[in-house]
């Protein structure tokens, strides 16, 4: 009992004087109350519709500094973050060869009823925040990213309170999920690959990745559609990496999703055999 | 006039929060088997969480310098007020289900049991 209190006075008073440091001290050196230089040139650049400065060359026309930063200034350096995952998941599919579908044989039953439909109220909205974040990524917060890992949450509900039998009675088969991550990664790399398809037929110079005209190339991915805002490449390659990264943790969850035996039995390793 | 006595109230909720978030603290760490402290966590989520967000979306709503923002974050709060109200229900339901049927907790001085019942135990 008493080495409990010791340990409380020692949690509290580190707390305190690790504020007391903090604060008044001034030990993290001086807390500037001023944007620093990189943030001000960021923030004034990203988004720029002013057409008269030379300034124009270097904006990625979206208002949201992030996503500009991760799909516009260091957008190889996100193309490699997502062939990444891509492997993480081509190791998961090697591991797990041969499992195509999962054969609803035995019935899962599931949680109570309860559960199961607050999961069904639950869903549909999740969903629409998934694709709002997606939609919305050069806008706001958020980004292809985030929205496949709000989407892939479906699949961990799925599989815990319906059971791993569920998707079968879906129809979301792994082949299919693995079709769909396939068709994010294709347009991820359409995209990509686009400005350089453009500059060898109308001869002019392109970029890899190219959003905005440079200096020295013309090419512009459309800014606006419908009068709406889309930020050129960023709304595209967002969406792509939604429906890449969304549906591999949906490959992923699928197959943990399995029973061990099963497994050892479609493999022919273990004590199935 | 009327705003005012929107955000009053709006604060009042949130005071009655806090005081029901203390209450289930020391439920959590007072009651004595596994189902009592679950109680105890619901009440605070419920009584600690749920009605603060009502009383703060009525305090966004009365906020009329904020323009018409004050109805995104009211809203915003009442949206997350309603899921609150389902995911806590729906989860401590799970919870105390799949501990009585893997049998982990057992109350001691135990009334009745029907669920055991049912099942023919």
């Amino acid at each position: 009992m008493r080495r409990s209190y010791i340990v409380l006075i020692s949690l509290i008073s580190v707390i305190f004087v690790l504020a007391y440091l903090t604060t008044y001290m001034g030990i993290l050196g001086p807390i500037s109350s001023d944007t620093r230089y990189l943030a001000k040139l960021f923030l004034a650049l990203t988004y720029n519709p002013d057409t008269s400065t030379s300034l124009r060359y270097l904006t990625a026309m979206s208002p949201e500094a992030v996503t500009a930063i991760v799909w516009d200034y260091r957008g190889i350096d996100t193309f490699y973050e997502t062939t990444v995952f891509f492997m993480a998941i081509v190791s998961a599919l090697t591991i797990y060869r041969g499992i195509t579908n999962i054969e609803s044989k035995t019935q899962g039953s599931g949680l109570s009823i309860i559960v199961r439909v607050v999961t069904k109220l639950l869903i549909p909205m999740n969903i629409a925040i998934a694709v709002s974040i997606a939609v919305h990524g050069h806008l706001t917060p958020g980004g292809g990213f985030q929205a496949g890992a709000a989407l892939a949450v479906i699949s961990v509900l799925l599989a815990v309170v319906f059971s791993g039998y569920s998707f079968g009675k879906l129809g979301m088969g792994i082949s299919k999920a693995v079709a769909l991550r396939s068709m994010g990664l294709l347009g991820i790399a359409t995209v990509t690959l686009l400005p350089l398809i453009y500059g060898i037929v109308a001869g002019v110079q392109t970029y890899l990745m190219q959003n905005y005209m440079k200096v020295d190339s013309p090419f512009t991915f459309p800014i606006y559609a419908w009068g709406q805002l889309i930020s050129g490449t960023l709304i595209w390659l967002n969406l792509a990496e939604f429906l890449a990264v969304s549906f591999g943790f949906f490959v992923i969850f699928m197959l943990l999703s399995l029973r061990e035996e099963t497994v050892k039995k479609y493999l022919g390793v273990g004590d199935g055999h | 006039m009327i705003e005012d006595i929107i955000m009053y109230i709006g604060l009042g909720i949130v005071v009655v929060g806090s005081i029901v978030n203390l209450i289930g603290a020391i439920g959590i760490y007072r009651f004595r088997n596994f189902y009592l402290r679950l109680h105890a966590a619901t009440v605070s989520t419920i009584g600690g969480v749920f009605y603060p967000l009502i009383g703060l979306a009525l305090v966004a709503f009365s906020l009329a310098e904020l323009g018409e923002w004050r109805f995104f974050m009211g809203g915003s709060l009442l949206v997350s007020a309603f899921l609150l109200l389902m995911l806590a229900a729906a989860g401590s339901h799970a919870l105390a289900r799949a501990t009585h049927r893997a049998s982990i907790s057992r109350p001691v001085p135990a009334v009745a049991d029907h669920l055991a019942e049912d099942r023919g135990g």
